[in-house]
């Protein structure tokens, strides 16, 4: 019993269930409506904030244009959402106001719900794959592909204003009714929304840990440390970080989906720079090497800044900015890193009967996957 | 210039307000765009010095240069506003007020980061957020303006092709300023220690530079340009606490597909520049935009250390 407590699997398992459980036991407690859709979106920048954790936490790379696998998977959900409200051989309002008389080419797959989502999840993980693939083949890496990342999504919000006929530019797209899967409407001020939601984002977190848990993780995060290292063993490292960045993408479609769902509106502010980095800020404070906890950072920055109310909100920016740039200064695993630390302590007194080479042995051993 | 840029749009839409407009003549409207693309050219390397500088020398990705811009231009108006100060004498001030907060920002923050490239990435963006969110703390957010000398805000004709002469002043400045850091980078002391430390930082240091220092004072001059880009920018268009948001992503790409080199950069702003204003010329403005950032990342693909590389090795 010398082990940090922090990275103890089966503890780890049953934080997560115990989190889950609280998590997915509120509309038994409230019925608020407005409530239940508020805390659902919360769960949408969870599944965020996890897709993130399991790209830079894990894989280290930093990924500042999230925002494209999120806005791309919400445009085509929101497409599908709007196609569904549509009566046979009429097009959206705003196509008309803009000049087009028929549904575009790009639009036509959207008309049957299934393809809509496969489609929704299909396209963002494709474009990473590739984007990625580009990207990692020629070993641009660290910071530059942070930035390109930003380039691309700069791209994308500039794309999707000018399509004004097929994405209604800035206005973005307002499905108006709720999304019907078969007979089923997902009604998104209902707690079978929240639930559908907290599935998903259970079952996101969970394939994300078990991923980091499995010997592709366990590369992810060698290369992660050294990527020239783990090339010479043999690997071939391009390949495992597109893979890692486009799973971490599918994560983000799947939020995107949920987002256009629950909000039933979409805009380029999905492809907003500042949207994006706040992801990585809600990873960074909660903790990257953490799923969990960077879920967390999500919840309560997110919590945070709609509670502090709008007299306080410049205040607020302030306060986190200061606290985010505090915690990469000093506590660079954020406040996951905390955790792990007082639980190293906790664990010391009964480690120093240890020799100091088995000390030295433990603290190497901190990069269990959490 | 005057009369269209004083409304707040995107920072880009006015660089090609000539583009849309439908010339009898196409070799006019393509010779007019040539010139409306040298004066963008100009605008992103005035925006990508500063960075180029900082980003050269310490491999810093400063995420809060656009707010360095931002502050150059509140400067501006606030010695306009509650000193008085002409609008000439203002752009050295910029330079000094912002350039003493970079250094500061340098001592307090990026020193304890420098083997955490992707760190300071963040770090930066955290100042970021703190610099704009205490601008309109002070200024508030409603926009604000920057007097300049009713002589700059003419317009100027010569045989159908028309630029703002402020446009002008904006890429002599360039030229100046481009001129400015070559001296000072390959004809001071100062200048070798740069070099030097930027070349190899641990060899620099064994032969008694002061590495640290340097990458202080060099933090500082890049804050400072920016400063000074700021000045000029806020003359441009209207001064806002988010204003810096719109420039930081263009220089980023200006001084990455550079390499780093001064001499990157300014290759890149002209050829970004023409390249934009051409493209909107045929296209529109945000096509022009996109087809830009698409030609980045396919170039950058192929030559990843962009054209001139900086220090000889790849970051």
């Amino acid at each position: 019993m010398n082990q940090n407590l922090y990275n103890k699997k089966t503890l780890q398992w049953l934080f997560y269930a115990a989190a889950f459980g609280v998590i997915g036991a509120v509309p038994l407690i409230s019925d608020d409506a407005f409530l239940l859709n508020q805390l659902a979106v919360y769960g949408v920048y969870g599944m965020l904030a996890v897709s993130i954790s399991l790209c830079w936490g894990s894989g280290g790379i930093l990924n500042m244009g999230q925002g494209i696998a999120f806005g791309l998977g919400a445009y085509c959900m929101a497409m599908t959402m709007q196609m569904q409200t549509q009566a046979e051989d009429t097009i959206p309002p705003f196509m008309l106001n803009n000049g087009l008389d028929s549904l575009p080419h790009l639009w036509q797959p959207f008309q049957d719900t299934t393809t809509g989502i496969i489609l929704a999840l299909l396209v963002p993980t494709t474009f990473y794959l590739v984007f990625g693939g580009i990207m990692f083949t020629a070993r641009v890496s660290g910071p530059f592909f942070a930035i390109m990342t930003l380039a691309t999504l700069s791209a994308f919000a500039t794309i999707f204003v000018d399509l004004q006929p097929y994405t209604n530019g800035v206005n973005g797209i307002s499905p108006p009714g709720s999304l019907n899967l078969g007979e089923t409407e997902i009604d998104p001020y209902s707690s079978g929304a929240y639930w559908f939601v907290f599935g998903l984002l259970v079952l996101c977190t969970v394939a994300a840990k078990l991923i980091n848990q499995s010997r592709f993780g366990l590369i992810v995060r060698a290369l992660k440390d050294d990527p020239e290292r783990v090339r010479f063993l043999g690997y071939n490292v391009a390949i495992y970080e597109t893979l890692v960045y486009a799973l971490s993408g599918l994560i983000a479609a799947i939020a995107g989906c949920c987002f256009a769902v629950l909000t039933q509106y979409v805009s380029p502010a999905q492809f907003d720079v500042g949207f994006s980095i706040s992801i990585v800020i809600w990873a960074a404070l909660g903790g990257r090497n953490s799923l969990i906890w960077a879920m967390f950072g999500a919840f309560t920055v997110q919590g945070a800044q709609s509670y502090v109310g709008d007299q306080f909100l410049n205040t607020w920016i302030l306060i986190l900015g200061f606290s985010f740039i505090l915690v990469v200064r000093f506590l660079p695993g954020g406040f996951a890193g905390l955790v792990e630390t007082v639980l190293g302590r906790l664990a010391k007194p009964e480690t120093e009967t240890q020799s100091e080479n088995g000390n030295l042995k433990f603290s190497g051993a901190k990069e269990v996957a959490k | 210039m005057a009369g269209s840029s004083r409304h707040h749009r995107s920072h880009t839409d006015i660089f090609v307000n000539l583009g849309g407009s439908e010339m009898d003549i196409s070799s006019l409207a393509f010779a007019n765009s040539l010139i409306l693309g040298l004066s963008i050219a100009g605008i992103f390397f005035v925006a990508a010095l500063g960075l180029t500088i900082i980003y050269g020398t310490a491999g810093v990705i400063n995420m809060a240069h656009g707010e360095f811009i931002m502050l150059g231009a509140y400067t501006v108006y606030a010695l306009q506003n509650f000193v008085g100060v002409p609008y000439f004498l203002c752009i050295p001030a910029a330079f000094v007020v912002v350039g003493a907060i970079g250094f500061a920002i340098e001592k307090s923050l990026i020193r304890y980061l420098y083997d955490r490239p992707l760190d300071t990435l963040l770090a930066t963006w955290g100042v970021s957020l703190v610099l704009i969110q205490g601008t309109r703390l002070i200024f508030g957010s409603d926009p604000k303006y920057v007097e300049i000398p009713s002589f700059l805000s003419s317009n100027l004709e010569i045989g159908g092709l028309s630029l703002g002469v402020f446009r002008i002043f904006i890429i002599l400045m360039a030229l100046l300023l481009a001129a400015l850091v070559w001296f000072i980078f390959f004809k001071t002391d100062f200048g070798i220690k740069i070099r030097a430390v930027t070349q190899n930082r641990e060899i620099a240091a064994s032969f008694g530079i002061n590495s640290g220092q340097v990458y202080s004072f060099t933090f500082a001059l890049g804050a400072g340009l920016a400063g000074v880009a700021g000045a000029l920018f806020g003359a441009l268009n209207i001064v806002l606490p988010t204003m810096g948001m719109g420039y930081v992503v263009e220089a980023f790409l200006t001084v990455v597909t550079g390499g780093g080199a001064l001499m990157g950069s300014a290759i890149a702003s002209l050829a970004i520049g023409e390249l934009q204003s051409i493209f909107a010329l045929i296209t529109n403005s945000t096509f022009a935009q996109f087809l830009i950032f698409v030609l980045i990342v396919v170039f950058l693909r192929f030559r990843p250390q962009g054209l001139i590389s900086a220090s000889g090795k790849r970051r």
